[in-house]
């Protein structure tokens, strides 16, 4: 039991998920193929982000095409008094620098060792925007804990009886990575009617890697015997209460239906979590003076919460550095358990 | 927090054994639930684990589950007693709680306490009797309380209705202070009968309506011109959010006869028609345009309620 204070906690200060506003980083802020020559707008910690191409070229503003050369003189930080976003295309993303565009390398983009560097030929069907409607870092942290499917998500997952059930948890100044080891768990409705598992039972390894900064997750959970769905959550600050996420759950190497079905349980399972969300938003804008319980199950979320509140406290002091134990380029595919 | 009271908070036929009601009183979010045995609770409708509300959880043996992570509340000590997947050698903090309200159950009203002291022992709900068959209903109406309390004084016919009757605006007399409540009672014709309200000369009927000056039960009463009760109503109005007002009531017709009804009347008592209706939608304009008077004595309670307020003086230039 972790107690009233969790041992990971470092400040008596609650924790107040819409307080951190964390800069210099690369958010996915599109998928590519969602942006042509007519603007889209997108919206990061609530600065907007227009996005359009240009002879095929992307180009991100923080004004409408035919406003930026009026717009200067309120032009911000983020795009150094230009109007205009530092922004890359890279595993089917837009990706946007949002911090001093001083200090943008390319190299602090997220490894996604599953899908192709170039996004060439990661299909629709795999991508699924969803919103929800609280503070992102409740959704990460959500995405973290195992503990609610059971509860929350019972008709959807099943039941979630297994021989063992292991969760172990690691990280860095700028990840956390979650990896739960299960055996001999009863197969998902979902896997042996549209999956074809015929087995009665089959083991999980699923590790989410979480990025601190922009809040991408990258998931790859293994079933045996089955397959992998590894996917891409990128939980992108809308404001203080709202986040978009441009999923993709690439199913490419599952079997035809299931690879077609599987991405579309979003919509299942996103109702139910935002539902929860919803409420818990709300509820983390009160008095800070009662702190939330924790027990054993929630170490993972809480050393999330802790290091957050580590980098935010480094970003108050005027901090936004890489610190030499995060590499985001290295290729994590080992972390992830690809290669196992 | 006050020194506390008693407030009337729902209806205990609204909750079935197993089951959860959320209300809100006072602002607070509350979830009232019974067990298996019908024992009602009350619980602050906030999980101590990561706060979503426990009102949309099931009912166990143990108390009321979380539906985020089972986390499960004993309802009379608040205390957590189950988290689920513990071994057996760990042990749940006795810290580990939420905030648990007293219950008291009276004439058909839950009642929950709010507040620091020893619950005390008057229910706001204690003087409602059940008459016949009763009426009942709860709504969420878009007036605050302070205001529906008032308005409840200054112009009843704009948060109910009898059937057949027509309230006047004519009040007879000032309120009057009773214990803890203020009393008005105004003048009420048959609808559709005689010469309309202005020209009566004696009011075939009266409306008396009873306001809290603490609390919140509201008693509205239709009498005879010899002072039969013919219809009580008794409603539960507590504080909502964003200016609200939850409402829940209970009312019936008493046995007595009237000699000179309505057609229309004798008609809807042998059909068996509601005798009354509390609004759940109010008409602003009707609000808005309504005269303050009678509950002023709510704000400054003077020498013309009962009571021995003497505090308000006039400045005098
Ligand atoms: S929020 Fe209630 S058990 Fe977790």
């Amino acid at each position: 039991m972790d107690g009233t204070q969790p041992s990971e906690f470092s400040s008596k200060r609650d924790w107040v998920p819409s307080n951190f506003d964390l800069r210099d980083t690369w958010f996915p802020v599109a998928y590519c193929a969602d942006v042509d020559t007519r603007p889209v707008r997108r919206i990061v910690h609530a600065q907007d982000v227009y996005l359009w191409r240009d002879f095929g070229r992307i180009v991100a503003a923080e004004f409408r095409p035919d406003r930026v050369s009026q717009s200067l003189k309120v032009a911000t930080f983020f795009t150094g008094g230009t109007g205009y976003y530092p922004v890359v295309e890279r595993y089917g993303y837009i990706w946007l620098w949002y911090g001093n565009p001083d200090a943008r390398h390319e190299e602090l983009i997220p490894n996604i060792p599953f899908l192709p560097l170039d996004g060439k030929g990661i299909p629709r069907y795999t991508q699924r925007s969803v919103r929800f409607d609280a503070a992102s870092l409740l959704s990460v942290e959500n995405l973290i804990d195992l503990t609610h499917a059971d509860f929350l998500h019972a008709n959807a997952i099943g039941d979630n009886k297994s021989e063992s059930d292991h969760v172990e948890v690691a990280s860095t100044s700028e990840t956390v990575t979650r990896t739960r080891i299960v055996t001999r768990k009863s197969v998902a409705p979902v896997m042996r009617w549209i999956g074809g598992v015929r087995a009665k039972y089959q083991d999980l390894r699923a590790v989410l890697h979480v990025h601190l900064r922009n809040n991408v997750c990258i998931s790859y959970p293994r079933f045996t015997p089955g397959y992998a769905i590894p996917n891409v959550q990128p939980f992108v600050p809308v404001g203080k209460h709202r986040s978009r996420v441009d999923q993709t759950n690439y199913t490419v190497h599952a079997p035809a239906p299931f690879r077609w079905l599987m991405p579309r349980i979003s919509y299942v399972i996103q109702p139910q979590d935002n539902a929860v969300l919803r409420q818990q938003n709300a509820r983390y804008f009160e008095s800070a003076e009662r702190r939330d319980f924790s027990s054993r199950f929630d170490r993972p979320g809480n050393r999330y919460r802790l290091l957050i509140s580590r980098l935010a406290e480094r970003q108050r002091q005027g901090d936004f550095s890489y610190q030499t134990d995060a590499d985001l380029s290295a290729d994590i595919a080992s972390v992830l358990g690809m290669k196992d | 927090m006050n020194n506390g009271q008693w407030w009337a908070v729902g209806l205990s036929d609204a909750i079935e054994p197993g089951h959860t009601l959320a209300v809100v009183c006072e602002g607070k979010p509350i979830v009232l639930f019974r067990d298996e045995a019908g024992q009602a609770f009350a619980l602050e409708d906030r999980c101590s684990h990561r706060r979503v509300p426990l009102s949309p959880g099931p009912v166990k043996p143990g108390g009321l589950q979380c539906p985020y992570h089972g986390w499960t509340f004993d309802g009379n000590s608040g205390r957590c007693t189950d988290i689920p997947n513990l071994g057996r050698e760990e042990r749940v903090p006795s810290s580990y709680g939420v905030t648990p309200y007293p219950v008291a159950e009276a004439n058909g009203f839950i009642h929950v306490w709010l507040g620091d002291w020893a619950p005390g022992e008057y229910l706001p709900a204690a003087s409602y009797r059940k008459t016949g068959i009763e009426y009942t209903g709860s709504a969420v109406v878009s007036l605050a309380r302070d205001h529906y309390l008032d308005v409840m004084l200054d112009g009843p016919e704009c948060l109910l209705a009898f059937t057949g009757v027509q309230i006047t605006d004519f009040f007879l007399g000032d309120p009057r202070q009773d214990g803890d409540h203020l009393v008005l009672d105004r003048g009420a014709i048959w609808k559709g009968k005689g010469v309309g309200p202005a020209f009566v000369r004696d009011y075939p009927l009266v409306v008396r309506t009873s306001v809290p000056l603490v609390g919140g039960v509201i008693t509205v009463e239709l009498l005879s011109v010899d002072e039969e009760p013919l219809i009580t109503i008794c409603i539960a109005a507590t504080e909502n959010r964003r200016g609200t007002t939850s409402l829940c009531w209970r009312g019936g017709l008493h046995g007595s006869t009237i000699s000179d009804s309505t057609m229309r009347w004798r008609f809807s008592r042998v059909i068996g028609r509601k005798p009354f209706e509390v609004f759940s939608e109010i008409d602003g304009n009707a609000i808005a345009a309504l005269q303050i008077a009678p509950s002023l004595e709510r704000i400054w309670p003077s020498s013309t309620a009962s009571g021995s307020y003497s505090s308000f003086s006039p400045e005098v230039c």
